[in-house]
């Protein structure tokens, strides 16, 4: 069956990371997506730079993860009035503002009773700004979350010296998501090394594992019960779980967020069974155990 | 929503998306209640799914409510238990 929801992506990054050069780059090679943008500014000024977009939408004077929520959903769902009246919208950007967690976006938007049936959100693009990223990493948990958020990161301002401590610092926070650079749209190649240490924030934080569960013979009534008790109560230090799994429906591609899981696909049948864990204090023995007791009793 | 048809509805959970059929669904049902009474036990509440009304959770003193899904079945057994369901 095919899926006819609006392709959404959510474009996040810090202030000043590149976001909006990047998505000009994007239409200048050919998108045309209609473009939302949110400024937690009173006076938007991004928009004169996004002409080339197939519709544009301004939210101004608030931030869409917090105080700028409830006009985002309606936004979102004005355009989906808009495409169910004929529109022509098959793909949505949002342009998040520099002080927006893009994890919260997509919880809100996936938990929208109205979205969620018209809307398919395809990847979270985390924009890095190699000059001044690992300061805004150290001082900010906001720079953190957007991080660890991401599906791609994409890093920005790249001719800074501090660039391959910074690429082994997202690898680090976001072992999963792809990692790309770029120049004014065009794609370098990014040097490796060592990660560089991070603020302690005057809490005491495990560091970030990232690792993989094949999952046994298991029936999806079991794995779901067990994934979402798991999600209930460890949901803030798992950021990401993403996966396929076998049910009487098909192979699923499972993601979620924290707390939040997206609305499962349906995969092709050659995807392999198996879970991946991103967070916080997670083993692999503690989870295999876990699920087998589980299934076990 | 329409009042009639109840669309849109809350999103439909996500354990909800493997199940395609009515036979899948009640399958599911008594498996989860199942597993339920195994996991659950240890906290001192019983669960109990009758296939018609839904997963009704009770106290070893009596005390027992209906859920309404999982996310509020995890919510209200930690109540119940006074301490939060770690599968871990």
């Amino acid at each position: 069956m095919t899926d006819t929801r609006i392709a959404l992506t959510i474009l996040g990054g810090y202030l000043g990371s590149g976001k909006t050069t990047w998505l000009r780059h994007q239409l200048h090679i050919g998108a045309r997506p209609h473009v939302i943008i949110n400024e937690a500014a009173e006076m938007p000024v991004d928009d004169l730079l996004l002409q080339g977009a197939n519709g544009l939408t301004v939210l101004a004077g608030g931030c869409a993860c917090c105080t700028g929520k409830a006009a985002l959903i309606a936004a979102l769902r004005h355009l989906c009035d808009q495409r169910s009246g004929g529109a022509q919208i098959p793909e949505i950007i949002l342009e998040t503002s520099g002080l927006a967690d893009p994890g919260a976006i997509a919880t809100a938007i996936q938990t929208d009773p109205v979205l969620i049936h018209h809307l398919r959100l395809t990847r979270i693009i985390v924009m890095v700004d190699a000059l001044h990223g690992l300061a805004q990493l150290a001082s900010d948990p906001l720079g953190r979350a957007q991080i660890s958020a991401a599906d791609d990161l994409i890093v920005t301002k790249t001719d800074s010296p501090q660039l391959a401590i910074l690429r082994a610092t997202l690898r680090y926070l976001n072992p999963t998501a792809t990692l790309t650079a770029t120049a004014f749209g065009s794609p370098i190649a990014l040097p490796d090394s060592k990660a560089a240490p991070l603020t302690d924030f005057g809490y005491d934080t495990p560091p970030i594992t990232a690792l993989k569960l094949a999952l046994p013979e298991i029936d999806w009534a079991s794995l779901s019960l067990w994934l979402s008790a798991l999600l209930h109560v460890h949901g803030d230090n798992l950021i990401r779980v993403k996966g396929c799994v076998q049910t009487p429906a098909g192979r699923l591609l499972i993601q979620a967020v924290r707390r939040t899981v997206q609305p499962p696909e349906i995969l092709p049948d050659h995807a392999e069974n198996a879970l991946v864990f991103i967070g916080h204090g997670i083993s692999h023995a503690q989870l295999h155990l876990s699920l087998s007791r589980f299934i076990s009793g | 929503m329409c009042s009639a048809c109840g669309f849109p509805a809350r999103p439909g959970h996500w354990t909800d998306a493997g199940l395609t059929t009515a036979h899948d669904r009640i399958r599911a049902r008594f498996t989860r209640a199942t597993l339920l009474q195994k996991l659950l036990k240890p906290y001192g509440l019983t669960a109990h799914d009758d296939g018609l009304t839904g997963l009704r959770l009770s106290t070893l003193s009596g005390a027992s409510v209906m859920v309404d899904g999982l996310d509020d079945l995890w919510t209200k057994a930690a109540t119940l238990a006074g301490r939060p369901i770690d599968v871990l």
